[in-house]
């Protein structure tokens, strides 16, 4: 046991080594006590200082926030599922968060403050009709989640295509969105932070509550509910907690896929399968893929600045396929299947 | 005649089938009984060409079965796997008359010998009335019926099944394998199938292979293959056996209880 | 040819080789059949220009249109109806054919990656060879989707995976294929990028009769094709190893199947643009009208996608007005309620049968 404790303790120091680049690397290279210097004795005179605490520090916090928040997210519907393919940007948040920003903007005008709240409904409102397709298509005495995966997909790329045809109809508007679209993490949007922080926070203490139960969920519901477990009640909870603290961090930043699908997969060998020590290990490990992956985005074709949610999205297809041939082509594994 | 020499298969690096060697005599109802895991139902994979072998030699009638065309095998073999699944809209008559797939041409559909065949079939596990009902309809044991009806309509002189009665409770499990061993008496059909019931395969079958690790422990008539020996080795179990007019009971042993006495 | 009764009851056609054809599917067809005659009518006799469904009698029978109303008849809509039917035809056929080969009822070219694949290829040929010929563009978004079946083939191995596993692989590629897309919208000069998106969309604005004579052999093949398969695919329905016991080698004709679709949909791409949903919103409200397996479960998807495609074309011209809808978005809001409509009822009807 104490082996599990352990690695969150290298978790967490990997995360802060990897704040520490994040920090310290970019366009001008400022060292660590410069670094510790804006965090903790601000002088505004310093121009170093003025890049880490208004540039950077937003960035890395925001990576953080989207880090902790979908790969627990997904850690958990996977969980809940029994899918190992479940994750919140697979089950229609991301297209429900572009439907909603890119309408609102185009039928509502709505100004950059009142997108991220656009942005949060939307997120709900994409999961829960994942939900609802998934259960009209009549599908939901599948075990194992697969339809929940499915009509994920399908919402994914109807609401996609309905906001793709808004920004078609406004040439001129269009760039302003495509930024977002695809998922970037950018200090610009450092005010949703703010503005959105508790509701993750939030959820994830939620979902740290929830450990115990949702733990012995993942050996099924009937086994739950014959240990003691109010299964209804656990996962509407945890599902609540799931939707709006994915949907906060969407909100903030755009779609972002990679981390909340892959990083589960990554932690369950290491951290065993209890949610009281994975779910911290996913969140620590979640921020650190997010803080590199925008280390990577920004540095990588210096000056110009990639966009993060795209570099992980093509990492995490690439993933995904491996994921498919480990847990669905592998003959040994197909035969109890 | 169906014969395996010295086959060997695996899952992955996991090997399954190690050197297992056996035959089936004609029309007799022959039970591959055997302890989870001790390959099974992956035997009756490799003759159907589902699981590929990595040594040894499937014949039928002399001819390897991997010679044998997918459309040529259907004629002589039928499959009934373990689970089966049948789409919402797909009547019971619909589901028979794929049965006789590997014999219609591409424009062609079943001949009147066909749909004499497929009646027949449907009288025999006394479904005849319900034909037009979908097959998901139907209860657990007619649903089972159902799909022995099919692999009967396939015309096949073999017939493999993989735990043709899991999931029956304990009158249909006997009313499926009656209709499993008529098959053989009445039709002359050879059956081979995966039985996880002792007393089942010694109140059906005719003969019995008993298998343990990939390998063959024990075969032949179940009079003499069935005894506690064979028993202990196969599943490390104690048990008694008792003759019942012919027809052996077995009785596993439990710790601490007194044994039973005949 | 002479009547006769299936294995279930139901009343045949019998043809002298022993096919047997069902009338109830027979008349399904006919009535769709009919159904799409009337949609394009009514298709024909929307728009600015006006020209009614009643004239159409009149013109059929040597009447004469003033110049602007036969532009509007022979130049923009007739060609817009035809392509639109013929593009619904493909995908939802197309539809029809993974979703028994996957065996899940949400298989779709769009979450196979096979439109995905056609796509990237076209935009590519668009970024990086803009003075290419316009023929090239069918045999980019050929090879694109080509190179995803054959991905997908070489990923999911040989007759040993379920159809899940093809399914799952194909949302994997899908994935990456659509980021890499978006990969090229973002960083294309502004106009190309507009362009880009304007393609993904879908629209039946660029019809003309150049390009039904390129889309029509495809809609033929279709014909065939539906023969050939639909009789392997209703051993798919029962599962890969039923369907090998029953003498369907699933080792080539997986590969041969999953071919086939990738030409007619990627035909059906390079003439309208991805068709988002129709793939599953067809068959399924196919099998509602009229339960069908293999060949005929084929041709009632393609008829049901094609008069889906011209009806939702015909409603948002009519409703819309001046607002250019795409394709795409006018389908979803005219097939979604319809899928959901017919999932309640079917849900009724199978409360009161049990």
């Amino acid at each position: 046991m104490r082996g599990r404790f352990s690695i969150l303790a290298v978790a967490f120091l990997v995360l802060l080594a990897s704040l520490y680049f994040n920090l310290s690397t970019g366009a001008t290279s400022i060292g660590p006590a410069e670094v510790a210097g804006a965090l903790f004795r601000f002088d505004p005179e310093n121009y170093d200082h003025y890049i880490v605490l208004y540039q950077r520090l937003p960035r890395a916090l925001i990576a953080i926030y989207v880090g902790v928040l979908m790969a627990s997210g997904g850690l958990v519907l996977q969980g809940l599922t029994r899918n190992p393919l479940a994750s919140p940007s697979t089950l229609g948040i991301n297209a429900g968060a572009t439907l909603f920003v890119v309408a609102g903007a185009y039928l509502f005008n709505l100004g950059i403050e009142a997108q991220g709240g656009a942005a949060l409904a939307g997120a709900v409102f994409g999961f829960l009709s994942c939900f609802v397709v998934a259960r009209l298509a009549g599908l939901s005495r599948d075990p194992r989640g697969l339809a929940l995966i499915l009509s994920g997909a399908l919402i994914s790329m109807l609401f996609i295509g309905i906001a793709n045809a808004f920004l078609l109809s406004d040439p001129a508007g269009r760039t302003d969105f495509l930024g977002w679209v695809t998922g970037n993490i950018n200090h610009v949007y450092a005010a949703r932070l703010y503005r959105f922080w508790w509701i993750g926070a939030l959820a994830f203490a939620g979902l740290l509550l929830l450990a115990r139960p949702l733990t012995l969920m993942t050996l099924g519901h009937e086994k739950a509910a014959s240990a003691g477990v109010n299964v209804v009640r656990v996962s509407r909870l945890a599902i609540a907690a799931v939707m709006l603290g994915a949907g906060s961090a969407v909100a903030i930043c755009g779609p972002v896929g990679f981390v909340g699908l892959v990083v589960p997969h990554i932690v369950r060998p290491l951290a065993g399968a209890r949610f009281g020590v994975n779910l911290p290990a996913s969140a620590l490990l979640g921020a650190t893929v997010c803080l590199l992956a925008d280390l990577v985005a920004r540095q990588a074709f210096a000056p110009f600045i990639l966009h993060t949610g795209l570099i992980m999205d093509l990492a995490g297809g690439v993933v995904f396929a491996l994921i498919v041939k480990r847990y669905y082509l592998s003959p040994a594994v197909g035969r109890h299947a | 005649m169906l014969e395996a020499t010295d086959i060997a298969a695996s899952y992955g690096q996991v090997p399954v089938l190690e050197g297992l060697s056996v035959r089936f005599d004609r029309r007799r109802l022959t039970a591959l009984v055997g302890p989870n895991g001790c390959g099974k139902s992956t035997f009756l994979k490799a003759v159907m060409g589902f699981m590929p072998i990595t040594g040894g030699r499937i014949t039928l009638d002399g001819q390897s079965v991997q010679g044998i065309g997918r459309r040529a095998l259907a004629r002589r073999i039928a499959y009934l796997p373990q689970e089966n699944h049948c789409p919402d809209y797909m009547t019971l008559g619909e589901l028979i008359e794929l049965a006789g797939y590997a014999r219609y041409s591409l424009i062609g559909g079943p001949s009147a010998r066909d749909r004499q065949l497929f009646s027949e079939a449907l009288e025999i596990v006394g479904l005849s009335g319900m034909a037009r009902r979908p097959v998901n309809a139907l209860s657990g044991g007619q649903r089972q019926r159902a799909w022995i009806a099919m692999v009967l309509a396939q015309d096949a002189e073999i017939i493999l099944m993989d735990e043709p009665v899991n999931h029956l409770d304990v009158k249909y499990q006997y009313a499926v394998l009656e209709l499993v061993q008529g098959l053989t008496r009445r039709l002359g059909k050879t059956v081979v199938t995966v039985l996880h019931d002792l007393n089942l395969t010694t109140a059906f079958a005719d003969d019995v292979v008993m298998l343990l690790d990939g390998r063959v422990v024990a075969a032949g008539p179940v009079s003499e293959t069935v005894n506690t020996d064979n028993v202990r080795d196969v599943f490390g179990l104690e048990t008694d056996i008792f003759d019942r007019s012919g027809r052996l009971i077995c009785v596993p042993r439990i710790s601490g209880a007194p044994a039973v006495t005949a | 040819m002479r009547l006769g009764r299936a294995t279930d009851g139901k009343p045949v056609l019998r043809l002298k080789t022993g096919l047997q054809i069902r009338l109830g599917n027979l008349g399904a067809a006919g009535f769709l059949g009919l159904l799409a005659v009337v949609v394009t009518a009514v298709a024909l006799g929307v728009g600015a220009t006006r020209l009614g469904i009643w004239d159409l009698p009149g013109i059929l029978t040597g009447g004469s249109l003033s110049g602007e109303q036969a532009f509007a008849l022979w130049s923009v809509r007739l060609p817009r109806a035809l392509i639109g039917f013929m593009a619904g035809w493909l995908v939802a056929m197309t539809g029809a054919m993974l979703q028994s080969l996957a065996r899940n009822p949400l298989a779709d070219p769009g979450l196979f990656g096979l439109s995905q694949g056609s796509m990237l290829m076209i935009m590519l040929l668009i970024v990086f060879m803009p003075d290419a010929p316009k023929e090239a563009i069918p045999l980019a978004a050929l090879a694109g989707g080509l190179c995803v079946a054959f991905l997908l083939i070489w990923l999911v191995g040989g007759s040993h995976s379920s159809g899940l596993a093809i399914l799952l692989m194909g949302i994997a590629v899908e994935t990456v294929l659509s980021s890499i897309s978006s990969l090229l919208i973002l960083y294309t000069p502004n106009e190309t990028s507009y362009a880009l998106s304007d393609w993904l969309a879908g629209s039946l604005f660029q019809a003309s009769w150049t390009g039904i004579a390129a889309l029509a052999p495809w809609f033929l093949l279709s014909l065939p094709a539906a023969f050939l398969i639909g009789r392997a695919l209703r051993c798919y329905d029962l599962g890969n190893e039923m369907a090998l016991a029953l003498g369907e080698p699933i080792r080539w004709s997986r590969p041969a199947i999953l071919v086939i679709a990738v030409l007619l949909s990627s035909a059906s791409v390079t003439a309208v643009g991805p068709l988002i949903f129709l793939g599953v919103m067809a068959p399924h409200l196919a099998g509602f009208l009229s339960p069908s397996t293999g060949r005929v479960r084929l041709i009632l998807s393609g008829l049901t996608g094609g008069i889906l495609v011209v009806g939702a074309d015909s409603l948002t011209r009519g409703l819309g007005g001046e607002v250019a809808l795409p394709i795409g978005l006018s389908l979803t809001l005219l097939g979604v309620p319809l899928f959901i409509i017919s999932l309640r009822l079917r849900a009724l009807r199978n409360m009161q049968t049990d």
